[in-house]
């Protein structure tokens, strides 16, 4: 007899010979009993409704970030109202793109991390900095993708550190995290960290530039998002989160339903054929 | 996975599907469900007039999309749920609809590996009129003012949004669904039958039917 | 010494060593002597007025060590929700703790913050299961609650036998007495909250008459949809400080009045009340 306990009960193959797969059709049970027999349980997921990129760069007194507001299923815009941008605390903002409902399931851990920390907290500790959020949420993000079951989002998360210095950080779904002057994911990853790093070629650089700079850098950013991704929206949210010098305190600004300007599009007209130079 | 075991993929690849066009709208005294009436296996009409429309508590209703078996249960589940919950409410009072759609909400998210689950909650209630939520397959929840889901919904995203206008009366809000409902049916091959809706106010509710060759009539101008 | 007759008859007949064991006469003497831990405590109030709830509390200092300010005793159990409590302090911690689980518990299925009177349901549930069984003591306290939800503003007092009951103003604690006699005094339709902020600096400066030989800090905390949004917070040092001097302008009126009434008083503050 096998002692295992999994084939406790079960005809021994000794006696009965090696068990038919074929029987039911069940074809691919065989496959799988070869495949992933060493592992204890697999969680297959997939996102289905989905939020593109999140940008965001840092500049000299503060951090800005984006994200529009569009729930895409496949090629359908699903949906055009997603608040994609998570207020934590009183300083910090996570972007999140990737899977909604995860975004929602996030949501809901961070306002009871928000609860744990501050609401609970009536002795007037520390309260929640970007730093603590972003360590709690990629321990999640990494515990999640251990048990096979991630949660399918790339996040950002943006805010300041304990010495008042702007704090950017990224995590993702396989609990990858890194630390950068200029984040994006996504598709942003590709279309819009060229333009953010033109302005801070190196994560040092940040000191250099202004709020208006790295705001107009953003504003070009989801243009160019907007003209090429395809599953990107025209209306976006946008935080900025800024210390202000002179009365040392942290301002917050959150700014809804912002649209795309500056779109190109007259030139069109004088387009014709193939774009070679034969007629 | 081991001989004695059953093949699952199998098994979901035999099941029973809503494919199907269902909506709900909110007008201006509440609410009004709408569905077909078309449940497939494959492309055998396993059942042709089938009620979609399941009630949830006394003026809370779901639409159910996706497998029968799987939005059946999940139904069951959050009727139990709210029973529990309303008899610890105070005497007379009712769980909103929010309540019903965040139940659905958790079972679907948490279970959404199992599940193929397109759901769309909506009701009536004292605090907050008439409300609908859609919790589409991943188990996102998504308040709307109307929503329209299951595979017919694709062909009228367009006329829907068009012909959408805040606070109809109830007889325009009938029409608008009746006609959306038709042309989905028209078009998509899985969904058909007749067109069951539920009317959710503070009256309470009431059934309507409209059977093909009412609802068609709309639709058939193109090709007679 | 007639009224502590009750007592001397069935202390060591052994009905009242054992909580899951009633008396001849149906008592569970466990948790009447749980009653008396609170009677011990620090007062504890709570006021309902039109527009929300204050919560107060008469925390006794034991120590000149112990940093002013700090070691709050008032708690947050959700963003509008809060408790007091008299009697057993870490009783009292774990109640709230549990008040915290059920309140998260109940949101992470319905996705909103708990009502109040639905945590109340819970909350008195559990603390009755502490009556039931020879392993575990009943809790040392009387919790009041108070929140705001949907239905407006609740205020409630839970016993260590599990019952609960809703207030206009309620109170406990060593000064219990003097407390509820105030409170009864109290128009609760036409109190605003800031004014139920000075009656409570007030109501606990009486109520401290029962605890005179020991240093308190007054604490006082506030739900109110106009002013916090419906959050439960502490009130600001600006509005404690001046209900503090109302408290203390209000005594110095108290003290030329009272040399009449001062024979009633007394006998009040000992009375004992076991129910």
């Amino acid at each position: 007899m096998n002692h295992d306990p999994y084939y406790w009960g079960r005809p021994s193959d000794e006696v009965y010979g090696q068990y038919n797969y074929n029987i039911a059709n069940a074809k691919n049970v065989e496959q799988h009993n070869q495949n992933n027999s060493n592992f204890p349980k697999m969680n297959t997921q997939q996102p289905i409704i989905t939020g593109t990129s999140v940008i965001s760069s840092k500049f000299k007194n503060g951090i800005i970030i984006a994200a529009d507001n569009v729930g895409s299923y496949g090629s359908l815009m699903r949906f055009n109202n997603i608040e994609r941008l998570i207020k934590v605390g009183s300083q910090t903002i996570v972007g999140i793109s990737g899977d909604i409902s995860d975004l929602q399931y996030i949501q809901r851990i961070l306002d009871e991390l928000e609860i744990q920390q501050e609401v609970y907290d009536n002795d007037g500790g520390d309260f929640l900095i970007a730093p603590n959020v972003h360590e709690y949420l990629s321990r999640v993000m990494y515990n999640r993708r251990s048990n096979m079951n991630p949660l399918w989002n790339s996040i950002i998360v943006a805010g300041f550190d304990s010495e008042k210095k702007p704090f950017l950080r990224y995590v993702d779904l396989l609990g990858v995290t890194y630390h950068a002057s200029t984040i994006a994911t996504g598709f942003g990853s590709h279309l819009a960290i060229p333009l953010l790093r033109n302005l801070i070629p190196e994560n040092k650089d940040y000191i250099n530039v202004n709020e208006e700079q790295a705001k107009k850098v953003i504003e070009d950013s989801m243009r160019v998002l907007f003209y090429r991704d395809a599953r990107s929206g025209e209306v976006y949210s946008y935080a900025v989160i800024r210390l202000n010098e002179e009365t040392g305190k942290i301002e917050f600004e959150f700014n809804k339903k912002t649209k795309v300007e500056d779109q190109k599009w007259r030139f069109a007209k004088d387009i014709r054929g193939y774009g070679s130079t034969q007629h | 996975m081991n001989g004695i075991n059953v093949d699952i993929n199998h098994l979901k690849k035999g099941e029973v599907n809503l494919g199907t066009s269902i909506m709900a709208v909110n007008f201006k005294d509440g609410v009004i469900l709408g569905a077909d009436s078309r449940t497939t296996t494959g492309s055998y009409i396993a059942n042709r007039v089938t009620d979609k429309l399941t009630q949830i508590h006394d003026t809370i209703y779901c639409c159910r999309s996706g497998s029968a078996a799987d939005t059946q249960a999940v139904a069951d589940m959050v009727k139990y749920y709210l029973q529990i919950y309303s008899a610890q409410l105070p005497p007379g009072e009712k769980p909103t609809t929010n309540i019903a759609a965040n139940v659905f909400q958790e079972i679907c998210y948490n279970n959404k590996d199992n599940l193929t689950a397109g759901i769309i909650c909506a009701g009536y209630d004292e605090k907050n009129g008439g409300s609908v939520y859609s919790i589409p397959l991943g188990g996102s929840i998504h308040q709307q003012e109307y929503a329209i889901a299951g595979s017919g919904s694709t062909f009228i995203y367009g006329w829907c949004n068009e012909n959408y206008k805040p606070n109809m009366e109830q007889e325009q809000c009938i029409e608008f669904i009746k006609t959306a409902l038709a042309e989905a049916i028209k078009w998509d091959g899985s969904s058909g039958g007749v067109i069951r809706m539920v009317i959710l106010t503070k009256k309470g509710v009431e059934r309507l039917i409209f059977y093909p060759d009412e609802y068609g009539v709309l639709t058939r101008k193109d090709d007679l | 010494m007639k009224s502590t007759n009750i007592y001397l008859t069935s202390i060591g007949t052994g009905y009242d060593l054992s909580n899951s064991v009633f008396s001849p006469d149906g008592r569970n003497f466990q948790v009447e002597y749980a009653m008396k831990a609170v009677e011990n405590g620090g007062t504890s109030i709570g006021i309902k007025c039109k527009d929300g709830i204050v919560l107060a509390c008469e925390k006794i200092i034991n120590s000149k060590l112990l940093v002013p300010g700090k070691n709050k005793r008032i708690q947050t159990v959700d963003r509008h929700l809060g408790v007091v409590y008299s009697g057993l302090l870490p009783d009292g911690r774990h109640f709230v703790n549990r008040c915290r689980e059920e309140s998260q518990s109940f949101k992470s299925i319905f996705k909103i913050p708990i009502p109040v009177p639905n945590l109340l349901d819970r909350i008195g549930l559990y603390v009755q299961n502490y009556t039931c069984y020879n392993s575990v003591r009943p809790f040392g306290i009387v919790g009041i609650i108070g929140g705001i939800d949907d239905n407006g503003s609740h205020l409630y007092m839970v016993e260590p036998s599990g019952s609960f009951w809703g207030y206009s103003g309620a109170a406990t604690g060593k000064g219990r007495q003097i407390a509820k006699s105030e409170l009864e005094k109290l128009k609760f339709d036409d109190l605003n909250i800031k004014d139920a902020i000075k009656q409570a600096a007030r109501i606990i400066s009486l109520a401290h008459e029962d605890n005179k030989d020991k240093d308190y800090e007054l604490e006082i905390s506030w739900c109110s949809k106009e002013f916090t949004n419906g959050k439960h917070e502490f009130i600001p040092i600006e509005l404690l400080e001046e209900a503090k001097k109302f408290a203390e302008e209000d005594e110095g009126d108290e003290d030329e009045d009272e040399e009449e009434g001062e024979g009633e008083g007394e006998g009040e503050g000992e009375d004992t009340e076991m129910n």
